[in-house]
């Protein structure tokens, strides 16, 4: 399992149901040996995109590209593409042994090549032990890997993975998440996943693509798309966000201000941006944990105060909503380690930002 | 079931009537068939062998349940083939077209066999097919499809269309996914219906009546004829070995639902 990964593009893809339009002129590179991530909320087309990768389903319009070549055409059986199922789909008839081998079987190989890829398939996954097993004997995290091991033993030019560790418990999927990125980097192929969980978007992908409404929003690597995003959809899918709209009042030298009611706001203009034109509407958005507590001396690029409305704790933070006469309630997460202050409804806070702590993102098109 | 509400007096009496009703009539014929007597009666005696005896050493009698049991197989095996693929093509295509499909599929069921044995009267004359090995099969294989429609197609929509789409997307056409994946999911469900097809061949009367008449014989024929005939105890003695032997296939059948995981 050395050979390369291959290249995949996907040129315009678009697919109608009807009068219903799942995907709309979605386009996409996948690098050799990268690992793209599809993330959208439910019916966004992000699993439409991946069925039209795996040729199960024939997009309305556009192309989908294998190093070059187009493959739009092709069958699902004559893709070679390894598909991680939703659930797994596990031959529930056959052994774990028999369930791995099967595309060796399809393939026709001799008994010993096929006996000795599986092994070294399920050493991958160190399921060894387990290979008599039928998958209704093992656990999810086990069938999970069961289906990982039979996707990758025919070497093939794609994995697809479709929601694959949507199905367990939270600790599991941060367990096999690792695995999961520690497969990536032995088998040295391309991946394509999807799912509609940000964090495992975040933690497992080279590069994500952001879906809504079946349009690509947004795609980028994921420390770019959690700082820069691109829309007020992006901001609040990936991550949470406060949303701050205003009107800009100057703008100069790599920054420009806005005013919302009676508060001025500072805001940095990020590299490659374009100074927004005086008088226009403008919509920032700012993380929760880029928000300081301030003392009655410090200072920061922006200030405002305002008193707790509600707080919970979250073991490692406190999660606090906090009232500001002009900028509604805004999100503030705290650490709660070393905490300067102890949350109470209606204690006064005072709030601070530096001017490159939040973005400007567009509205989202209706 | 523990928590389920016990039924009351009423209830039990009546399901205990209904059963008793189905059973009385067959298995009446189980001390009829020990009679001592050489006519259709209630033993007087003793309890005889006798006519078991009869059955089993009469060329006839052997003959005729020879001749069921392999038309029954052939039928069955008819059966079994088409009615399999009908539904798997249906279950693939899925639309509004194969539910009419389907339930044209049904029809030997529906109408009254009598009146489809007239229409069978009619073609087998002109193609030939009267009074033959070959057109009983045919006959009673086509009327057994509705059968395996019915219990494959409840197993393939206990069927993950995952495991489909999972054994193309590793390379297998649809003969290798047929093959190693469809069919040994969906297998108790063939079972099945191949095992109501062979008792339905097995049993039946009313076609055989019309597009027989010399050269095939069946078992159910020749119990027919013995009692407009004569009222000989063996076709007693027949008839026990027949429920026997709908009964093991029966149980057979749940068996193999059982083990169904």
């Amino acid at each position: 399992m050395s050979t390369a990964g291959h290249a995949l593009g996907l040129r315009g893809i678009t697919r109608r149901y009807g009068n219903f339009t799942a995907v709309e002129d979605v386009s996409l590179s996948v690098g050799s040996g990268e690992f793209l991530t599809l993330l959208g909320p439910s019916g966004s087309g992000k699993t439409t995109i991946l069925m039209c990768i795996a040729g199960f389903v024939a997009p309305s319009e556009g192309a989908i590209l294998l190093d070059g070549r187009d493959i739009t055409g092709l069958p699902p059986e004559r893709r070679n593409f390894g598909m991680v199922f939703q659930g797994y789909a596990l031959f529930p008839h056959m052994t774990v042994a028999e369930n791995v081998a099967f595309p060796l079987r399809v393939r026709k190989l001799g008994a010993a090549e096929r006996e000795a890829k599986v092994r070294a398939a399920l050493d991958l996954v160190q399921l060894t032990r387990f290979a008599d097993r039928r998958p209704a004997q093992l656990s999810g995290g086990q069938q999970q890997r069961v289906a990982l091991a039979r996707a990758l033993v025919f070497d093939p030019s794609l994995l697809l993975l479709d929601e694959p560790l949507s199905a367990l418990d939270k600790k599991l999927r941060a367990e096999l998440q690792e695995e999961l990125k520690a497969l990536h980097r032995r088998v040295g192929r391309t991946f394509v996943n999807v799912t509609h969980d940000q964090e495992e978007a975040l933690s497992l992908s080279d590069r994500v693509a952001i879906l809504n409404h079946g349009r690509l929003v947004q795609e980028g690597p994921p420390a770019a798309l959690y700082e820069r995003p691109r829309t007020r959809f992006v901001a609040d899918f990936l991550g949470k966000s406060n949303f701050l709209q205003g009107t800009v009042r100057q703008a100069a030298q790599g920054r420009f201000s806005i005013t919302i009611g009676n508060t001025q706001l500072v805001q940095a203009l990020p590299a490659g941006a374009a100074e927004p034109a005086v008088g226009a509407l403008a919509l920032l958005s700012l993380r929760p944990e880029k928000i300081g507590l301030l003392d009655d001396t410090a200072s920061a690029d922006n200030v405002v105060k305002g008193r707790i409305v509600t707080w919970s704790y979250a073991g490692a933070g406190y999660t606090v909503t906090v009232h500001t006469a002009d900028l509604g309630s805004l999100q503030v997460t705290l650490p709660t380690w070393r905490a300067p202050i102890a949350p109470a409804e209606g204690l006064p806070l005072r709030l601070g930002w530096s001017a490159d702590a939040s973005v400007p993102v567009e509205e989202d098109a209706a | 079931m523990g928590g389920a509400h016990r039924p009351g007096p009423f209830a039990t009496g009546l399901a205990w009537a209904v059963a008793l009703y189905l059973l009385l009539p067959i298995s009446i014929i189980i001390p009829v068939s020990l009679t001592d007597q050489r006519f259709l009666s209630l033993p007087v005696e003793a309890l005889s062998l006798r006519h078991y005896g009869t059955v089993v050493s009469s060329p006839e009698w052997l003959d005729a349940i020879w001749q069921s049991f392999w038309i029954a197989v052939a039928s069955t095996l008819l059966a079994v083939v088409a009615g399999t693929l009908c539904a798997i093509g249906c279950w693939r295509i899925s639309r509004r077209s194969t539910d009419l499909v389907r339930a044209l599929m049904l029809l030997p069921l529906i109408i009254p066999s009598i009146v489809y044995a007239v229409g069978l009267y009619r073609y087998f004359a002109k193609l030939d097919l009267l009074d033959r090995f070959l057109g009983v099969t045919l006959a009673h294989g086509v009327t057994g499809i509705p059968y395996v429609v019915i219990t494959v197609s409840t197993a393939l929509a206990a069927f993950d269309p995952r495991l489909e789409q999972a054994a193309r997307s590793m390379g297998a056409g649809l003969a290798q996914t047929l093959r190693w994946v469809i069919l040994p999911r969906i297998m108790p469900g063939i079972v099945s219906g191949a095992i109501f097809a062979f008792i339905h061949s097995w049993d039946e009367l009313v076609i055989v009546l019309f597009i027989a008449s010399r050269d095939v014989f069946t078992l159910p024929r020749r119990i027919w004829n013995g009692i407009n005939e004569n009222l000989d105890p063996a076709m007693a003695a027949v008839a026990v070995l027949l429920v026997i032997f709908t009964v093991l296939l029966l149980l057979l059948d749940q068996l193999l639902r059982k083990r169904r995981p």
